[in-house]
């Protein structure tokens, strides 16, 4: 087993009545950025908090390089982590937040400058950590993260409260560090943070894995835009001729599983009337609602799993 | 004022801690007691007993418990931040204050009148066991006799004033752990001070302290043992009580949230 | 960016370099808060401040029977060890030059009790009822001198713990039991002092033997009587006196000749112990009647001495420092609580049996080092400033004091471990914080309600139990008296009561580390 790996298999989670992972298995393999996708409550955090250690599961384990976390020696030189930005003493100054976690880690204060000038808070470095913004705060977090130089980067949303120019250089770093050969996992309730940076999605819903695929795959499908003044009857004649329909407004539908041509053929086939038709590639936005929407209507149906 | 009035106190019915807290107070006093009666046995030179004190006595501890309660209504939205949710909706910072001292006094006084009914049926049942029974001259306790009721009502105020004072405290502490060991410190340690010194000094000591002087008005048949007069003692302990709500609503104007 | 060469996982670094680094890592985040690292150092400066107070509140003053009180203490003779010492008594005698046996008979012992407590001064209260206390003493007494403190060696009758053969103040061999009338003997060897009793004069048994080192040519021998105050009536203790009859007194060695001389020794208005009147004797026929009143034994009568000691201004300033060390303990773990940073704590270091074990090795050194300075500043601050204010403060040797320094030091830190796995547990600062301020705060103050007996059971066996290591009053079995903890005395020794302490700490410790394993971060 490569050291840059996350593996997690069969996990389950219940909290009083609330089953909150109901077998999530996936891996994050090296050398990629795995997104980790699904709305609030999904299971994300739980699912990071388990592999961290933090929690523990009632079923199925979950593995960084081969080994249960609890076994690590100095998990940060395996593993780095942002969990909770806001999780800093606000009296104790960014360079001792990082310190003290050097210290548990055997590490040397060198580090610590060096990762301080890496997420750009050298000149904070000695500023109290309340003081803080948020998106400092974020910083310091993947500063704490890329501490032990780790081959597995796990960071709970990242991108909440960067300003653009901070989302930009996290867009780099976490390319950066995929090139280097590190496994990173990122999760995300915004599927376009990760567009263009995410080489992989695994996308979870209710505690369950919706879908496991690369990038490419996911994106595979394309999208009919069509504007018409009777969204109802269109919709209608499309499904009975084999597409899926979703409502985008009041006057747009999105079609999958048809062609713009067939589109054209069926409405013109039952006399609709119609104002344009188009095509688009499908984002990670689409992919998104189509998964989630599909959860919450078959919350049984498996999707899109590979 | 009646809607910050209404919003705090569904903050405080909501938190379900500070219900269990309250409890928890009541309990702690009638159970402590308790627990000073049975231990308590009159002999025939242990001098002058005061039944009503000695049945009001987990007071000592229960205030320790209002106290908490108290500081924790303001000092857990500090902690955790919600004071800039409550200070966005009640803007007037002082109706705020106002708002959570009125909820502190009215969960007090019910916890009061709770613990000192439970105190004094305690006292009533067990402390002629303990040898204060009319046979040696000591009537039972019963409301129906002055000093008795004032003892009882004066304590209920007690407790109240107590809620206040530690609000006011944490509302200038801000942080939970320093507050409570300075209300606690205020309460506890100048009788201890007392303690340590003779008189006069000592008498001042437990003029001005809040809980020495405070709960002289539980004081019924050894009231010329206090060191204050019962009514004035609970005037000192207001005057305690004021002071530290004044300063909190000085700083809490003053300070940005 | 460096590339990844991670080091091999699980085994490897030994426990003990794992726990140094956990240990590295808790003490940085003690020392980068600054509001921690400066409240311990204000708890330090407060203890030793309110020991100056406290120290500098407490007046004594000193009355004479005719009620003329001045500022400053009765005398109390320091004995041979440097303990206080109470050495009154009545003695008929004369000196023995080289060695020698002194040989007596005691035919009665009675004894009486004033009826008024002994904060009554004598010449007020002259009644008196019949009694005779169990540690009255009659007997033959050896010394280099009558100087009071000075060494000695008896062999005695008492009222009620048959004969004894007792030296220097402490210590005590016990003889045949019962009373007089009985054979009493007391031999000089060189140094070595022998005590032997009979019951008829011929058959004699050895009590004991004492060495008293650099014991001159020449000596004080003679018949001795004394009777020490009684608390079996009266809580503030009842004067007595007790008269014995000596016959077939002999003295074999050279003594000087010529008639006995009695004397009155430390029943002096100066002196501290109470007796009921002066002693006296005279002889009836063949017989020596001799009254005397008074002690010789350790001094541990406080309640006639103030209860100074050289700990005994620190109790306060020690409970203010305390207050501050257990908010400090207290938000040392729930401060990560509330800002979630324990996450991130459990994530670093999965062992979080380690955690606990390294917060608790840093709050318990940081408090036990402060309580270690303030107790070493204030205890001879305290005990300098009742001297200067004319208090009596007991002697206490340097065992002692270094004995109350690291029990305060531990009493410290271990308050702190129990304060901190506390918080582990509840995770809220508030049950640690109050809890931890009750434990120490409320028992002194119940203790005033007066319902004393309880009070000595949470000194028993609540964490208050802890606070027996202040104990420095002297208290000794050769003399009644109540040692009870409304006259200063803690029910546990000191060890013990901080036994008791320890085990809740360490009850607490075993919940939390259960509790953080099981538990969810």
């Amino acid at each position: 087993m490569n050291e840059a790996t996350i593996e997690v298999t069969g996990l389950r989670k219940r909290y009083g009545p609330t089953l909150a992972l109901d077998g999530v298995s996936f891996t994050a393999p090296p050398g990629k950025v795995t997104g980790f996708i699904g709305p609030n409550g999904a299971g994300k955090s739980t699912t990071i908090r388990v592999i961290l250690g933090l929690d523990e599961p009632d079923e199925g384990r979950a593995w960084v390089g081969g080994h249960a976390y609890q076994a690590l020696n100095h998990p940060l030189r395996h593993v780095g982590a942002l969990v909770d930005a806001a999780a800093v003493q606000p009296s104790r100054t960014a360079r001792n937040h990082l310190l003290w976690l050097a210290r548990s880690q055997r590490l040397d204060a060198g580090r610590v400058d060096s990762v301080l000038g890496q997420v750009g808070l050298t000149a904070a470095a000695r500023r109290k950590a309340g003081g803080f913004s948020l998106g400092m705060r974020q910083r310091l977090g993947i500063a704490a993260a890329l501490l032990g130089d780790p081959p597995v980067v796990i960071l709970d949303e990242p991108f909440n409260g960067m300003d653009p120019e901070g989302i930009v250089w996290m867009r780099a770093l976490l390319r950066t560090l995929a090139t280097e050969g590190r496994a990173v996992l990122v999760s995300s309730h915004l599927m376009s943070e990760l567009q263009g940076i995410a080489d992989h999605i695994v996308a979870i819903g209710r505690g369950k894995i919706l879908a496991d695929a690369a990038i490419e795959e996911l994106l595979t499908g394309e999208q009919v835009l069509l504007q018409t003044p009777a969204p109802a009857e269109a919709a209608q004649v499309l499904q009975r001729a084999g597409g899926a329909t979703t409502v985008l407004d009041d006057s747009t539908l999105g079609i999958s599983a048809l062609s713009a041509r067939q589109v054209v053929e069926a409405l013109g086939r039952s006399g609709v009337a119609f104002a344009e038709v188009s095509t688009r590639r499908a984002t990670l936005e689409d992919v998104y609602f189509q998964l989630t929407n599909e959860e919450t209507e078959f919350r049984t149906g498996t999707a899109v799993r590979r | 004022m009646i809607a910050a009035l209404r919003a705090e106190w569904t903050k405080t019915r909501t938190a379900g801690g500070g219900a269990w807290l309250l409890a928890g107070a009541v309990a702690v006093t009638v159970a402590l007691s308790a627990g000073i009666a049975a231990a308590t046995h009159v002999s025939a030179h242990s001098g002058q007993e005061d039944p009503t004190k000695v049945a009001l006595g987990g007071i000592y501890l229960g205030q320790a418990v209002v106290a908490v309660f108290a500081v924790l209504t303001i000092s857990e939205e500090y902690g955790t931040g919600m004071i800039r949710v409550s200070l966005a909706a009640v803007p007037r910072r002082l109706v705020l204050l106002a708002a959570k001292a009125a909820t502190t006094t009215a969960l007090a006084l019910a916890a009061g009148v709770l613990a000192v009914t439970g105190c004094l049926l305690v006292g009533r049942l067990m402390l002629p066991g303990a040898g204060l029974d009319p046979a040696h001259g000591y009537p039972l306790i019963s409301l129906g006799d002055g000093p008795t009721l004032r003892a009882a009502i004066g304590s209920v105020c007690y407790l109240v004033l107590i809620g206040l004072l530690a609000l006011g405290v944490a509302t200038v502490v801000r942080d939970t752990a320093p507050a409570i060991a300075v209300v606690m410190g205020v309460l506890y340690l100048p009788p201890l001070l007392a303690q340590a010194f003779a008189d006069p000094l000592r008498r001042h000591i437990e003029q001005i302290a809040p809980m020495t002087a405070g709960l002289a008005v539980q004081a019924t048949a050894t009231a010329h043992s206090e060191p204050i007069g019962p009514w004035a003692g609970l005037g000192v302990l207001t005057a305690w009580a004021a002071t530290s709500l004044l300063l909190a609503a000085l700083l809490l104007r003053r300070r940005d949230a | 960016m460096t590339t990844t060469t991670a080091p091999p996982a699980a085994a490897g670094t030994p426990e003990r370099a794992r726990f140094t680094a956990v240990l590295r890592a808790e003490w940085t985040k003690f020392r980068t808060v600054r509001g921690w690292v400066i409240a311990p150092v204000m708890a330090a400066v407060l203890c030793v401040l309110f020991t100056y107070l406290v120290a500098n509140g407490t007046h004594t003053d000193y009355c004479t029977g005719t009620g003329d009180c001045t500022p400053g203490h009765a005398f109390v003779p320091t004995g041979p060890d440097g303990q206080a010492v109470a050495d009154s008594y009545y003695t008929v005698g004369r000196q023995l030059t080289g060695d020698g046996t002194i040989t007596t008979r005691i035919t009665t012992l009675t004894g009486v009790t004033s009826t008024a407590p002994t904060s009554v001064a004598p010449s007020q209260a002259r009644q008196t009822r019949p009694g005779l206390t169990p540690w009255a003493k009659a007997g033959i007494l050896l010394r280099p001198s009558t100087r009071q403190g000075s060494a000695y060696a008896a062999v005695m009758a008492t009222g009620g713990h048959g004969d004894r053969f007792q030296y220097n103040y402490g210590h005590d061999h016990a003889g045949r039991p019962g009373r007089a009338p009985r054979w009493l003997r007391l031999t000089r060897t060189g140094n070595t002092l022998a005590g032997y009793d009979s019951a008829d004069g011929t058959t004699w048994t050895r009590i004991g033997t004492a060495h008293l080192a650099g014991l001159p040519a020449t000596v004080h021998i003679g018949l001795f009587v004394t009777s020490p105050v009684s608390f079996r009536s009266s809580a503030d203790g009842s004067r007595t006196l007790a008269t014995a009859t000596f016959d077939h007194t002999v003295i074999s060695g050279h003594a000087t000749p010529g008639a006995w001389r009695g004397q009155n020794i430390g029943a002096g208005e100066q002196d501290f112990y109470p007796t009921l009147r002066s002693g006296g004797y005279h002889r009836a026929g063949d017989s020596l009647v001799v009254s005397g009143s008074g002690d010789i034994a350790p001094a541990v009568v406080q309640g006639l001495l103030g209860a100074n000691t050289a700990a005994s201004s620190q109790p306060f300033g020690l409970t203010v420092a305390l207050i501050v060390l257990i908010v400090v303990a207290a938000m040392f773990i729930t401060a990560e609580y509330r800002r979630g940073l324990i996450r991130i704590t459990f994530a670093a270091i999965p062992g979080r049996g380690r955690v606990l074990a390294a917060k608790a090795v840093v709050i318990g050194a940081v408090a036990f080092v402060i309580a270690a300075v303030a107790a070493a500043a204030s205890i001879p601050l305290g005990e300098h400033v009742l001297h200067a204010n004319g208090a009596y403060v007991f002697p206490a040797g340097a065992l002692t004091v270094v004995r109350i320094i690291a029990g305060t030091a531990a009493l410290s830190a271990i308050t702190a471990i129990a304060v901190l796995a506390v918080g582990a547990i509840t995770r809220k600062s508030a049950a640690a914080v109050a809890g931890g301020i009750l434990v120490f705060v409320l028992p002194s103050l119940i203790g005033s309600l007066g319902s004393g007996g309880a009070v000595t059971w949470l000194y028993r066996l609540s964490p208050a139990a802890g606070l027996s290591v202040l104990q420095a009053l002297p208290r000794s079995a050769l003399v009644d008296y109540p040692y009870t903890f409304g006259n200063g005395y803690y029910p546990l020794a000191p060890w013990a009561g901080l036994g008791v302490l320890a085990a809740w700490a360490a009850l607490a410790l075993a919940i939390a580390a259960v509790v953080l394993r099981r538990r969810d971060a």
